[in-house]
Formats: C-alpha cells, structure tokens, sequence
C-alpha cells in the first residue's frame, strides 16, 4: 500500500547556499555579546585613550613654535619618528589596556559554550570546527585590529595631515606595512592566548583571572629570574617583553633585549601551536559518562 | 520502505567505559523511540547519528550518506539535546536566530522561520525575554524549536519530555505527532516507557550500550506485564494501608522504607492494585503523600532480556 504523506508545514523555494563565511555568526555572536558588559564598554573606551595622547603628541610635534610655552626647551623628545609609532604601539599601557579588553571580550569565548554546553548544537548545524575556532578568533581579531591597526594607520594619516606634506612618507615608506605586520602578529598571538585560556575552564570568571594573571606573572617571572641569572634571555619568559622585542624588530628599531628577535618570534609562535593542539582537543563532541 | 538512519556495527567508547557496542539499526520514516534507562547509550547513539562525534568502529548513515564529517547533511537533521545549551543573557529570539543563521539562510528567511518557530512552540510573546527567565518548560519548548526551525527531515530529540508539566507533556507529544503526520523521520528518547508510548509504537530498548529488543511496544508492554509491578506509597502510617492489604492474593510483596513512611508493594495486578488502594487509604483515613511506580518497572524486563 502506498503512503500518500501531506507535508503541512512549510515548503521554502529558496536553496541553501554554502556561506562563504560559515564562521560570521559566531563572531558576530561574541561581539554584540561583548558589547552587553558594561565593564567592557568602559575599558574599551579606555583602550582609545593612549592612541588619543599620541594623536596630541602628532599635534603639538607639527605646532611646536606655538606650544613653546609648554615644551620649555623639550621639543626632541615630541620628535615624531618610527621609533614613536613603535613606543606608541608596544607601550606598556597599551598592552595592558589590551588585555583588559580581552579579559572582558574574550574570556567567555569558549568557556560559556562549554558551561552551556553549546557546543553540541553548534556541531550539529552545518559547522565544522576549524569554522567554529576561526568564528571565535575573529571577534579577537575584531576588537584587536580596531584598537590597534585602525589608530595607528589613522595615527600615520593624521602625521601626514598635519605636516601638510608627504616627507614623512617618503622618508619611511615602510612604516605603513610595519604598523600592519606588528598589529597582525599581536591579533594573531593574543587570539590563541585568549582562546587557549577559555578553552581552559567552564568558568568565565576563572578565565578572567587566568587571562589577566598569566600575563603578569609571565613579567613577574622574567624580573625574578632576570634578578638571579642576570641574562637577557630571561625576558624570553615574559610575554610583554617578547612583544616588545618582536615589536622593535618590525619597526626596524634598536632591541630592547640582547638576544636576536628570532626567539622571541619562536616563543610566541610555540605558545599559539601549544593553544591550537589544546583547542583541538578541547573543541569537540563530549558524552557526559553516568 | 527505505531506513532513513542507518547503523552498522557501530561502536562507541570513552577511554575504558562502552558508550556502544555493535550496534546495527535501521530506523524508517515515522516516530521510534529510543528506551533505556540513564547511561545505556541513548545520548551516545544521537550524538553519533547527528555527527557530532566519530565512531569508533562502524558507519552510521542518513538517508544514505556517510554522517561523519558530512556537514552539508547536517541541514536535514534537527537535534534537541537532553541538557540546556543556551547562553542566558540571550532572548529566545535571539538564540534561535542567531542559530539559524549558520544553515546560511538570507537574513529575511532567518526571520521568517524564527517566527514561524516560536508560533509553532507558542513562545511568540515571550520571544524579547531573556532565556534565563524562561521555566522549564519554556525551555525545552526553545530547545524544540532550535531543532525543528529549518525545516529538517529528520528529528532527534533526546529526553524531550525530562522536567515538563503533564499540560507541557501533552503539547509537545501533539508537536512531535504532528511532524511524523507530515512524513518525518523523528527519534525520541526517554527512560519513561509510557512518555514513550504516548508517541509511537515502534520502540528499541537500549541497555548497557547495546540493543536488546526492537519493535512493537506492545511486546515490551507483555514482557512488562508477566513481571510484577513495584509502587511505593508514602503516608503518615503505611502499615494501616498495608494492613487492609494482607488478604490480596494479588500482592506478591510488601516492605516498609525505613523511612518509616513508605509502602512497596509488589503485584501483577496493577489495575486492580490502584482501585483497592482508594478504599484501604479511606478505610484507614491517613493522608497519602506520594504514589510512585519508579520505572514502571522498566527494569525487570531489562534483566528478563539479559538474562539476569
């Protein structure tokens, strides 16, 4: 006997396209999400207010007869040079205003999908997981890239603008693609940070504190063992040291530490492949055992 | 008729505790219900058939492509997992959308069937509040609707019915009728016979990772019937009931809990048991508490079939 079956609910002409960006609602998701913390709007804001001095610094570099008042006799130090952009871009307080934001915007990246366990619903659509990682980096990538890239081209524009010629880019027509390749290795690095520490606890809090204190104690160590060792090679353990160190290499400036950048290049990369082979176990179909 | 599901020897295991051991299925259009108790396989079994885990030895397919890795399959399955997965600072609008919009749905179309979803599971009013004010039931009412909002041709729902009110209860039985009246391919688990028996007829018993029976309910239904009934009653004072029961030749057995509150009887007569059981709590004039039969004793016919 034939079953004639009705199909009474819905019928959609459309076809199903294959996103181009299977990842975009994820990132989409973690950011509108970021955006509902207030404590994150806050540091976020905060985050603007070094781009801001630099901004004033561009300023008064190009107006130095009428701020002559305020300089009294320091007008070398607001020289605008590579070297500044490159203090502008690896100074401690922008670091640390980074990772703020990260604490804020990134810690509950994988940990609240893990507490709720939201993985399984996302695995069940059409979403692989290199789709899944990449939607996660890519809300990093977001708040990185615009508090770090977008000010220090625009910062670079603005230096243009305001000396009303383009010497300074003639003279350092490198600088552009050094402000891009610094802010790209510290999107990369601080992604795999901040995803390998979420994927760490269930609780967000705890990533939190993780996200924050792993990054100081990281300087911490590096002033003990520097304190007894006295090597260089110390600074290896801290990673605001390493970016630093990758930092004046990029921008072609003199190294704050004794030992070639290469290693500095090499512990940051270990650090992400460290977070990607923990991701990739972490990320995953689970079955609660009773 | 063609299985929609397929399973072939298909084996699951986490370190040295069996998730599934050789198990070989074929699950065709319509409701089956998946039975077993807590930890027999039930949640290893979908989250194998829905491709979120590989198998350790076997092949599962739908509709007759390899599930494992297949993500543009994954269209056509809606699952509705047994634990809540859903942040809670998100509106129920909010989660199914956003959902949505990773089987690449145009953004009007995400809208559209968000709605029609909400409509369908009657949480339309209280879409704009956030998740972590919903009930219970609300909540597995969501979780439903995550899974049916794309259309899909195959539904696995695991312990849909766990935490609702009868009045939920009885809702989203007629939901899950009503998808296996438009041809879908639905499965549903439970470790509650009758929730399973309020859906289909067509059931696999599942223990320890593997199947150990498959078929009509009705032949559960005997199984269960040939092995005594276990009820529990909790009242001020169960020897005064127990007492107006001693002459039943339908009771095989009584205990007291050490509670000192609790009755368990044992009978084949579980009708009969029930319609004595008003006059004794009358006769005796106590209050009664609870009346539990705690898996309709589901159990006994587990160890009939393993032999226990």
């Amino acid at each position: 006997m034939t079953v004639i079956r009705e199909k009474g609910y819905y019928h959609w002409d459309g076809s199903l396209v294959e996103r181009r960006f299977p990842w975009w609602p994820i990132t989409r998701t973690g950011i509108l999400l970021a955006f509902r913390k207030k404590r994150f709007k806050l540091f976020f804001a905060a985050a603007y207010l070094p781009s801001l001095v630099f901004l004033a610094a561009l300023y008064i570099s190009e107006r130095l007869e009428d701020f002559k008042f305020m300089l009294r006799g320091s007008e070398r130090v607001i020289q605008i040079t590579p070297g500044s952009f490159k203090m502008y871009m690896t100074n401690d307080g922008l670091l640390f205003l980074l990772v703020l934001v990260l604490v804020f915007a990134g810690s509950g990246l994988v940990a609240d999908d893990l507490k709720h366990n939201s993985l399984q619903l996302y695995f069940a659509r059409p979403l692989r997981k290199r789709d899944y990682l990449l939607g996660k980096m890519a809300v990093v990538f977001f708040f990185m890239l615009i508090l770090t890239l977008v000010p220090g081209l625009l910062l670079f524009v603005f230096k243009l603008i305001f000396s009303g010629s383009f010497k300074f880019f003639t003279a350092y027509p490198w600088l552009p693609l050094s402000i891009i390749g610094y802010t790209a290795l510290l999107t990369v690095f601080f992604a795999f940070y901040t995803l390998l520490l979420s994927a760490l606890s269930k609780n967000s809090r705890y990533v939190m504190i993780l996200i924050f204190m792993v990054y100081l104690f990281s300087d911490i160590l590096y002033g003990i063992l520097h304190g007894i060792f006295r090597s260089p090679y110390m600074a290896l353990f801290s990673i605001k040291s390493n970016l630093a160190q990758a930092g004046s290499f990029l921008f072609g400036q003199k190294l704050p530490f004794g030992f070639p950048a290469f290693w500095s290049f090499a512990v940051l990369a270990a650090l992400c492949a460290v977070s990607a082979l923990v991701l990739r176990r972490k990320i995953r179909g689970v079955e609660v055992i009773k | 008729m063609t299985s929609e599901i397929a399973t072939r020897n298909l084996s699951k295991w986490y370190g040295n505790v069996l998730g599934l051991s050789d198990v070989s299925l074929e699950i065709e259009a319509g409701i089956t219900g998946l039975l077993g108790p807590n930890g027999a396989g039930k949640s290893t079994f979908m989250k194998l058939v829905t491709g979120q885990m590989k198998p350790n030895i076997g092949t599962v397919s739908v509709r007759g492509a390899a599930v494992w890795n297949n993500t543009s399959l994954f269209s056509t399955i809606g699952f509705c997992p047994e634990a809540d997965a859903f942040y809670e600072d998100v509106t129920g609008w909010e989660f199914l959308t956003g959902l949505l919009r990773l089987y690449g749905f145009p953004d009007r179309e995400v809208r559209e069937r968000a709605e029609r979803a909400l409509d369908i599971v009657d949480l339309a009013a209280d879409k704009d509040r956030k998740i972590k004010g919903y009930s219970r039931g609300m909540r597995q009412r969501i979780k439903f609707a995550q899974a049916i909002a794309h259309d899909p041709e195959i539904i696995i729902l695991d312990e849909p019915l766990s935490g609702l009110d009868p009045l939920g209860k009885r809702k989203l039985i007629k939901l899950v009728k009503d998808y296996r009246a438009e041809g879908k391919t639905i499965l549903v688990s439970s470790h509650v016979l009758p929730e399973i028996e309020a859906m289909t007829s067509r059931i696999v018993l599942v223990h320890q990772g593997k199947i150990l029976a498959q078929g009509d309910i009705h032949y559960i239904r005997d199984l269960i019937e040939a092995h005594p009934h276990m009820i529990s009653v909790t009242c001020a004072d169960p020897r005064a009931v127990a007492a107006r029961f001693v002459a039943d030749r339908s009771i095989l057995k009584m205990s007291f809990g050490t509670d000192g509150r609790t009755l368990v009887v044992e009978t084949h007569n579980r009708d009969a048991f029930f319609s004595r059981l008003q006059e004794a709590v009358l006769e005796a004039g106590v209050e009664v508490d609870e009346i539990r039969s705690p898996d309709d004793n589901l159990q006994a016919v587990f160890d009939y079939l393993v032999g226990k």
